[in-house]
């Protein structure tokens, strides 16, 4: 009962005490806001790409690849193996009553980028038919589906906005043939970069190529997966492997995610160990600043452990107020804001899981911080602090 | 006088030990980042602008389908062209699957490797000259010769699925006759052998009488561009249409994405920056008010305004410069781990030299107020007022 009412007494003191101190406690309420405030923003970065990577996935779409191939320009899938893909149980079918198996091939064209002519390269994907009954996400917005056999192509609106020459009517010159803008279309929300779609068919004849790089199905229920893995591995002529969707976005992005959360991280923890050291300064400069009253206190009978338990708590107000200014203040300069690191954009999304993070990183902080100093206001020898 | 400047300076510093090694910590935390984070920025901006501007590389267009051999004479003969050296070759492996090796083949003869081409490999004239009289030879380098124990009249069997000999035979048996330096930048982190491209090309099973890439330097950096558009008009429309790209230019898009960091960079260093300031400013004040007293007295015995003010600015700058020396070099050390995404970039001196800069320029405006307010101190007061 003592320790509470110490507890509680000494806890006013501090608190009102802090207004006297204010420099102080205000070095301990940046110190912290700077490190959770750059963690969370850097964090929300992470979680934005990662959103807008994860935009369109369904579980119910299915990519086959050569066995062991790291992605799609390395992996070689035989018109004869792409039959055979289009017959395994558990592909959905159409309305036309076929089963919506596409096989894919990529041919690397360029464009020159509208804002600093800055040239890219991207995959022009020759597609089997059936492409909208694959991506229903897929809406024309004008123009119309290219023609099976003509060399025609249509391109995503983000791809017109960013690049020069796919406007409807456009001309391409690919390899001394020229390819007609026919569409142009939006698909879903992940979409970056550029996406230009012609007939498979046309692409194999013009490019002189005789094997598809992959396949994407869409099973009839999502837990079909395994069926379908079975199904593979049951033919001997199909040495591919079968991956969900997710999966294969997953592995193209892993050293691009890695990297961001590694550096988030890294950042975000030697600015907290900076941070702590700079709070334990701050506190221990308080206790110096209250020798006096300190040994007073101690005089007059305040123990020990309600001393350090008042001084942590303390610790702990101004991290988490700290925390609070760091997230808001991440949030006012980040949140939506179109970040482009990496050359793509996507939106930076301060979640409420960050927002407790960070308040839980600001009272590990004030926890390490606010220790040692407690302990010495403990232990302030009294005769000494009150003879000086 | 120094002397006694030196221990007052001394003694100001240590007056409360756990609070001046918490603030030197904090700040060499602090210039570690910085030196990490701003290395990173300065180390890509130095590749590129290191990259040359007159090394071009003329690749196939479309992916897959390598360039006519004939090509390189056509090349030749275009206005501001100096040099041109094919590039072929293929991937192999050596004893077992997990050990990857890329062959390089080039012409043997073409002495342009000897002066021009830097960037790819250094080769001595005795060690062209051997792999030119040697059909099957092969130039190693020393990190090769490290690994597998080669040396020089050692055969080296290497397995190619990929590439086969017209036998079918996936097999191909190399001599080491010489050795290759590595270029510091251009470690693309794989081993490679250098071997000669009239055997390979009359070896193989497919592909005879075609190369991958050309290398072309021209006569004038100026020139690189228009060297460029020409040499990719030239084969515009044929079935084998080139992309030419000089060496900056690929180091610049391949180097763009972090260059695109640079506003997050610029943020967290400034947030970094900006709490140090104010919490090393708020310490400098307190710790003139606890020596309020000693500092009057100072003044008592004789020293001028102006000394109270150096000895405070001074021992600020000390702390600092010594703090963000230990930092940067802390981020020295740690700087090849967090360059391991970007390769080819090493710490630049300027950081070293930006960070001692802004270590002076913070330790002055955070140390500035307080010292002014302890140069003013009254004697009188400041004895009396306690």
């Amino acid at each position: 009962m003592t320790f509470v009412r110490q507890f509680a007494g000494l806890l006013r003191v501090n608190v009102l005490g802090l207004l006297e101190r204010r420099s102080q406690a205000l070095t301990l309420v940046l110190g912290v806001a700077c490190a959770v405030g750059v963690l969370v923003s850097m964090l929300a970065m992470c979680v934005g790409a990662r959103r807008h990577e994860m935009a369109d996935v369904r579980t119910d779409r299915v990519v086959l690849m050569s066995v062991g191939a790291p992605d799609a320009t390395q992996s070689s899938i035989s018109k004869d193996q792409a039959a055979s893909i289009g017959v395994l149980p558990d592909i959905r079918q159409a309305a036309n009553h076929k089963p919506i198996a596409v096989a894919q091939l990529l041919v690397t064209m360029e464009a020159r980028e509208r804002s600093d002519g800055r040239r890219i390269t991207f995959p022009l994907i020759g597609v089997t038919p059936g492409l909208r009954d694959l991506i229903p996400e897929l809406h024309l917005t004008a123009g119309r589906m290219f023609t099976p056999g003509l060399n025609e192509m249509i391109a995503s609106n983000l791809c017109a906005r960013r690049f020069y020459g796919f406007n409807l009517g456009d001309k391409r010159e690919i390899q001394g043939i020229d390819w007609v803008v026919v569409g142009r279309f939006d698909q879903g929300q992940g979409e970056e970069g550029c996406l230009v779609y012609a007939d498979a068919g046309s692409a194999f004849a013009a490019f002189r190529r005789d094997s598809y790089n992959q396949v994407t199905v869409m099973l009839q229920s999502p837990k079909d997966y395994s069926d379908l893995q079975n199904a593979v591995a049951a033919n001997p002529m199909l040495r591919v492997d079968a991956k969900r969707e997710s999966q294969v976005i997953e592995e193209q992005y892993e050293r691009f995610n890695g990297i961001l959360f590694f550096t988030s991280y890294f950042v975000g923890t030697v600015m907290a160990l900076g941070a702590t050291l700079g709070a334990a300064n701050s506190l221990y400069a308080i206790v110096d600043a209250r020798r006096r009253e300190l040994a007073t206190l101690r005089a007059v009978g305040f123990r020990s452990g309600p001393i350090v338990a008042s001084m942590l708590f303390e610790a702990e107000l101004l991290a988490v107020l700290g925390a609070l200014l760091g997230a808001a203040l991440g949030r006012v300069f980040f949140n939506g804001l179109s970040a482009s690191p990496f050359g793509f954009s996507f939106h930076l999304t301060v979640t409420l899981q960050l927002l407790v993070l960070g308040v839980a990183w600001a009272l590990i902080i004030g926890l390490a911080a606010g220790l040692l100093p407690a302990v010495r206001a403990a232990r302030m020898p009294v005769t000494a602090a009150l003879r000086a | 006088m120094t002397g006694k400047y030196a221990s007052l300076l001394w003694a100001g510093i240590f007056r409360k030990p756990g609070r001046t090694v918490l603030t030197v910590l904090q700040i060499v935390i602090a210039f570690g980042l910085f030196g990490v984070l701003q290395g990173l920025k300065s180390g890509v901006e130095i590749a590129i602008a290191d990259a040359r501007a007159d090394l071009l590389d003329v690749r196939p267009k479309v992916g897959g389908s390598p360039l006519p051999l004939a090509y390189l004479d056509r090349i030749k003969a275009l206005p501001g062209v100096k040099v041109v050296s094919l590039l072929n070759g293929f991937s192999a492996t050596y004893q077992n699957p997990t050990q990857g090796l890329y062959t390089l083949a080039i012409d043997p003869n073409d002495k342009a490797w000897l002066t021009e081409s830097p960037e790819i490999f250094k080769v001595s004239p005795a060690s062209l000259n051997a792999l030119a009289k040697s059909r099957t030879g092969a130039l190693v380098s020393a990190e090769l010769e490290k690994k597998y124990g080669w040396k020089i009249g050692d055969q080296i069997p290497l397995l190619s699925p990929t590439t086969l000999q017209e036998n079918g035979s996936d097999v191909w048996t190399f001599n080491v006759v010489g050795t290759y330096t590595l270029h510091e930048l251009g470690g693309s982190g794989g081993d490679m052998i250098v071997i000669n491209n009239a055997y390979l090309d009359e070896a193989r099973y497919q592909d005879r009488g075609t190369v991958q890439h050309f290398h072309v330097v021209t006569t004038d950096p100026r020139l690189a561009i228009a060297v460029a558009d020409s040499i990719d008009h030239e084969f515009a429309n044929s079935e084998n249409e080139t992309r030419t790209e000089s060496y900056r230019e690929s180091a610049q898009s391949q180097m763009q994405s972090i260059g695109d960091l640079n506003f997050t960079i610029r943020s967290i260093v400034g947030a970094v920056f900006m709490a140090l300031l104010f919490s090393t400013a708020t310490m400098t004040a307190q710790s003139i008010r606890e020596r309020t007293v000693e500092l009057a007295i100072l003044k008592a015995v004789g020293f001028s305004d102006r000394a109270i003010f150096s000895l405070i600015a001074a021992e600020s700058i000390v702390v600092w410069t010594v703090a963000a020396a230990l930092g940067l070099l802390l981020a020295t050390i740690a700087f090849p781990y967090a360059a391991r995404m970007v390769p080819g970039i090493s710490m630049p001196w300027v950081v070293v030299d930006i960070g001692l800069a802004i270590a002076v320029v913070i330790a002055l405006a955070s140390a500035s107020i307080p010292a002014l307010r302890a140069a003013r101190l009254n004697v009188a007061t400041a004895l009396a007022g306690q």
